[in-house]
C-alpha cells in the first residue's frame, strides 16, 4: 500500500520547479544589462496538464522541467530582450506560488502527524 | 536537490549585484572626471564602459542551459570609449593647442546619469530576487517546525 498519496510527490516536484524558476529568473535579472543576452524560462506545468489531459498520469515520474529561450520584451539595440518589470512581476507570482506549495505541504504532513499519533 | 542547489540563486544574484555596483562606480567615475583634460596615458580623461558577459557553466555552441549551469554574470572588464573627443575654443587654458583648443573627454553627463538610473535600478532588481530567495527558504523551514 502507497502511504504517501500522489499529492506529496506532486508538491514536491512544483516545489523543485518553483525553486529552479527562481534561478532562472535570477539568471534573467543578473543579465538584464548583458549585451546579446536573451530571457529564459522553465516549462513543466504546461507540460504535466497535457500530459495529464492525455490520461498519462505516470508523466510527473517523467517529466522533467525545460529551460527554454522565453518570451522576453523588445529586443534592445544591444541584442538584450530582458524586460526587467516582467521579470520581477514573474519572481513575485513565484514566490506566492513557492509559499502555497510549502502551505499545501506543511498542511499535509499535519494530517499525516495526526494519523500517527491518533488524536 | 543539494543544499548547494538552493544557494545557486543566491550566487546568481550576488554576482548581479557584484556587477550593477561595479557599473556605478564606473559611471561615477566618468562623471568625477566629466571635465580632466589629463589622464595617465595622456591626453584627455576618456569614458569608461562595462562589459558584461553571461555566465553559463558547460554549456557548448547554442545547447538550452540546465539548472545547475546558469551562473549569473561575469564582468568581461573594463573599456575606455573610443568615440570622439569634443573640442572647445578656450586659449586660456594650459592644456590649449597652438590654435586655442582644448580637448575635452567624451563624457556627457544626461549618457551618464540614464546609465546610472538603469544600474540603479537593476541593482534593485537583483536585490529584490535576493529578498524572495530568502522567504522562500524560511517558508521551506516552516515545514521542519511545529
Amino acid at each position: 500500500m502507497n502511504i504517501t498519496s500522489g499529492n506529496m510527490e506532486l508538491l514536491s516536484r512544483v516545489l523543485s520547479v518553483a525553486s529552479m524558476r527562481h534561478d532562472v529568473i535570477a539568471q534573467n535579472i543578473a543579465n538584464v544589462n548583458t549585451p546579446g543576452f536573451h530571457t529564459l524560462q522553465v516549462n513543466f506545468e504546461e507540460a504535466l496538464r497535457e500530459a495529464m489531459d492525455a490520461g498519462n498520469a505516470g508523466s510527473l515520474h517523467t517529466l522533467s522541467p525545460q529551460i527554454t529561450l522565453g518570451a522576453g520584451g523588445v529586443e534592445r539595440v544591444d541584442g538584450n530582450n530582458v524586460d526587467i518589470d516582467q521579470e520581477v512581476n514573474r519572481l513575485q507570482k513565484n514566490t506566492l506560488l513557492f509559499k502555497v506549495y510549502t502551505q499545501l505541504m506543511a498542511t499535509q504532513i499535519a494530517q499525516y502527524r495526526s494519523a500517527i499519533s491518533g488524536h | 536537490m543539494s543544499f548547494d542547489n538552493l544557494l545557486v540563486a543566491g550566487n546568481i544574484s550576488a554576482s548581479g549585484l557584484a556587477a550593477e555596483r561595479l557599473r556605478m562606480e564606473v559611471i561615477a567615475n566618468n562623471i568625477a572626471n566629466a571635465m580632466a583634460t589629463r589622464s595617465a596615458n595622456g591626453g584627455p580623461f576618456r569614458r569608461q564602459d562595462v562589459v558584461f558577459e553571461a555566465l553559463m557553466n558547460d554549456l557548448t555552441g547554442d545547447s538550452l542551459p540546465n539548472a545547475g549551469s546558469l551562473g549569473g554574470v561575469r564582468t568581461v572588464g573594463v573599456v575606455p570609449d573610443q568615440s570622439e573627443l569634443p573640442r572647445i575654443h578656450n586659449p586660456g587654458h594650459p592644456d590649449a593647442d597652438g590654435d586655442g583648443f582644448v580637448t575635452l573627454p567624451n563624457v556627457f553627463l544626461p549618457i551618464e546619469m540614464v546609465n546610472l538610473m538603469t544600474a540603479s535600478r537593476a541593482y534593485e532588481a537583483n536585490l529584490k530576487v535576493l529578498q524572495n530567495l530568502r522567504q522562500q527558504l524560511e517558508q521551506t523551514l516552516t515545514l521542519l517546525r511545529s
